[in-house]
């Protein structure tokens, strides 16, 4: 190995290894940002929401008479979607997990003001939500019919029990070792609200609220003229529900309009396509950065061969193979790139902690930057191998012609 | 030791075929310092080029120390010429970016030796050539004549069984010359076969043994030539 030649060699010819250098090194940064972005939208979007996402749609409803009964229209619609063949169960809700709108409350384990309280996404239904969002109930017992109120528009009324996240349960009674059942916590800093049961999973409707894994079932019905209907399916059964349901509904009453009518997976896809497009575009830049660095290379490489002609013929005169002559490039690029890869690292780390305390970004996972360093030195070697052939094959009577 | 037999060599192009060597037969002896002189384009620098297994016969046979030498691998010629023949070149070819003591390094890292090995061998063929004190020196910062004489440090470090020398003192005063000519009658002196490209025919006069090349072939050589030849040869 030469090492040593090779690095006194560089040492003499600095210009054009440091820029080589300084171009891995800011590739690296930049590539291991961008992943660690990429690995945190990713984690995002595969984040459960609770739901049974697969074999569940909604819609929505608008009554556009004035002074229609929509108590009786809401049982109405849930009683002909819930006979419709293939659903399993069906519940109207203001909102819903992704969807993007919704409702919050604070909640607080003491009543009066100036106490610290704990947000929540607050869905108002019926004991028929469990089952339609197919929650996993890991404690307590879903509402009884009789639990379940029917609010008016401006109402301030609040139901007195609730299922809730664990989640939001865990961050309510953060000291809590036992069963959150029978707790008693406070909204509207004043009205007392029990906790009945309590469910695995149930995000907010905001992806991108930083408690979005906070978020409770109210037994508490709205007769507003707009009405969201959420509806699960058997296995395999929602596209063939969904054109029923929503003609079964248009039929049902015309004085109303439906619309909106999207699966989960959509919800789900329009939830994530801005973090799903930064992917993209990231994995774009990224690829594009080490394809502009591996040219550079090729560059810097294929320069140093025309440049070194005579050398190389010389060295081959006195003795290199051509497999010696490709690695010295090789190990000529290895160190270029150890120096790239080493200022890379540092300006990587440096570059996340000031991204973590701006944008309240995780901390990124410690096996990027050696990963990061591998496809680095590889595409390196990969960029230089190309030239170093090139170098491999000239002759070595070329030491013998003046110059 | 050396043995060329109706060698030629052929450069082809698309349209044109240029003969660089006919049938060129030669055989030199362990020990000898030939000296191989003619004018320019008369196969001088192919002869070298091939005798140092730099280029490839079109045909003829080589041999190298009673080898076969024209159906070796590229591997096979290039540990040959690193084990077995020791170069020197008009230009000096140092490397410029090594200094002296790297640049005599280089065919002895090729050859494996270890590290202490190659240290000592570099110390005593540059203490040979008088420029022991001069290793961290680079190329640039040595006068021609100090350059030829790291180049023949270089060339010795791996105790060649032979020199090939190309114009070796071409680039160089006739004080720095003579500084090289005697040196390599010293390197001679010690048992090491010499062969010494050149157009002088009064650099030739200091080899034991002189061949006159015209037209790729072995030739007689004009008058003051054949007077040189007999004064070398006597």
């Amino acid at each position: 190995m030469e090492l040593g030649p090779i690095w006194r060699s560089l040492s003499k010819n600095k210009a054009g290894f440091l820029l080589i250098a300084l171009q891995i090194a800011v590739t690296m940064a930049i590539m291991i940002n961008a992943v660690a972005i990429m690995q945190e939208r990713a984690r995002d979007m595969g984040r459960p929401s609770g739901l049974d996402e697969p074999n569940i749609f909604a819609l929505s409803s608008t009554a556009f008479v004035p002074g229609m009964n929509m108590r009786a229209l809401i049982d109405e619609d849930l009683e002909l979607i819930r006979r419709t063949p293939g659903v399993i169960d069906a519940i109207a809700t203001n909102s819903f997990p992704l969807r993007q709108g919704g409702s919050s409350r604070g909640f607080q384990t003491e009543p009066g003001t100036g106490k610290d309280d704990v947000g929540a996404a607050v869905y108002f239904t019926d004991e028929h939500a469990i089952e339609t969002f197919g929650l996993m109930l890991v404690e307590g017992s879903n509402f009884a019919p009789n639990e379940v109120t029917w609010t008016e528009e401006g109402s301030d009324a609040w139901a007195g029990t609730v299922i809730v996240s664990r989640a939001f349960a865990e961050a309510l009674f953060p000291d809590e070792e036992g069963s959150y059942v029978g707790k008693t916590m406070y909204v509207d800093q004043a009205k007392p609200v029990q906790i009945t049961g309590v469910v695995e999973t149930l995000q907010a409707p905001w992806k991108g609220w930083d408690g979005v894994e906070r978020a409770m079932l109210v037994p508490q019905r709205r007769d507003f003229n707009f009405q969201r209907y959420v509806v699960r399916t058997e296995p395999g059964m929602r596209d063939v529900v969904m054109p029923q349901v929503e003609e079964a509904l248009a039929q049902s009453n015309r004085n109303r309009i439906i619309q909106s009518m999207r699966t989960m997976d959509e919800v789900r896809y329009m939830a994530y396509l801005g973090d799903s497009a930064m992917i993209k575009m990231l994995a774009f830049i990224v690829t594009l950065l080490l394809v502009i660095t591996g040219l550079g290379i090729v560059g810097l490489a294929s320069f140093n061969v025309s440049r070194r002609t005579r050398q190389i013929g010389i060295r081959r005169a006195l003795g290199a193979t051509k497999t010696q002559v490709v690695r010295y490039f090789q190990v000529e690029n290895f160190l270029v790139s150890a120096l790239g890869i080493g200022v890379g690292a540092v300006l990587a780390v440096a570059l996340n902690m000031l991204m973590v305390n701006a944008f309240s970004m995780a901390p990124m996972a410690w096996y990027i930057v050696p990963i990061a360093m591998v496809v680095l030195w590889s595409v390196g070697q990969a960029a230089v191998i190309g030239p170093a052939r090139r170098a491999s094959r000239i002759s070595p009577a070329i030491a013998t012609r003046s110059g | 030791m050396l043995k060329m037999t109706k060698v030629s060599k052929i450069y082809r192009t698309d349209t044109v075929e240029t003969h660089a060597l006919r049938e060129f037969s030669l055989e030199v002896q362990e020990g000898e310092f030939v000296s191989v002189t003619g004018p320019s384009g008369s196969g001088k620098t192919t002869f070298l080029n091939i005798a140092g297994l730099l280029e490839e016969l079109t045909s003829g046979t080589y041999e190298l120390d009673g080898r076969d030498i024209s159906a070796l691998s590229d591997r096979e010629r290039s540990k040959v010429r690193n084990e077995k023949i020791g170069f020197i070149f008009q230009s000096f070819n140092l490397i410029p970016e090594l200094n002296i003591f790297d640049n005599v390094d280089v065919p002895l890292r090729y050859r494996g030796f270890a590290a202490p090995d190659r240290r000592k061998r570099i110390e005593n063929s540059l203490e040979m050539v008088g420029l022991a004190s001069r290793m961290e020196h680079y190329p640039a910062q040595l006068s021609g004549g100090q350059q030829q004489r790291v180049a023949i440090a270089r060339a010795l470090a791996g105790e060649p069984r032979f020199l090939l020398a190309d114009e070796p003192t071409g680039n160089l005063d006739t004080e720095m010359a003579t500084n090289v000519l005697d040196l390599l009658d010293e390197i001679n002196g010690n048992g090491t076969t010499i062969i010494m490209v050149t157009h002088e025919l009064t650099l030739a006069d200091r080899a034991k043994r002189n061949i006159f090349v015209r037209d790729g072939r072995v030739s007689d050589g004009p008058p003051e030539f054949r007077l040189a030849a007999a004064g070398g040869q006597g």
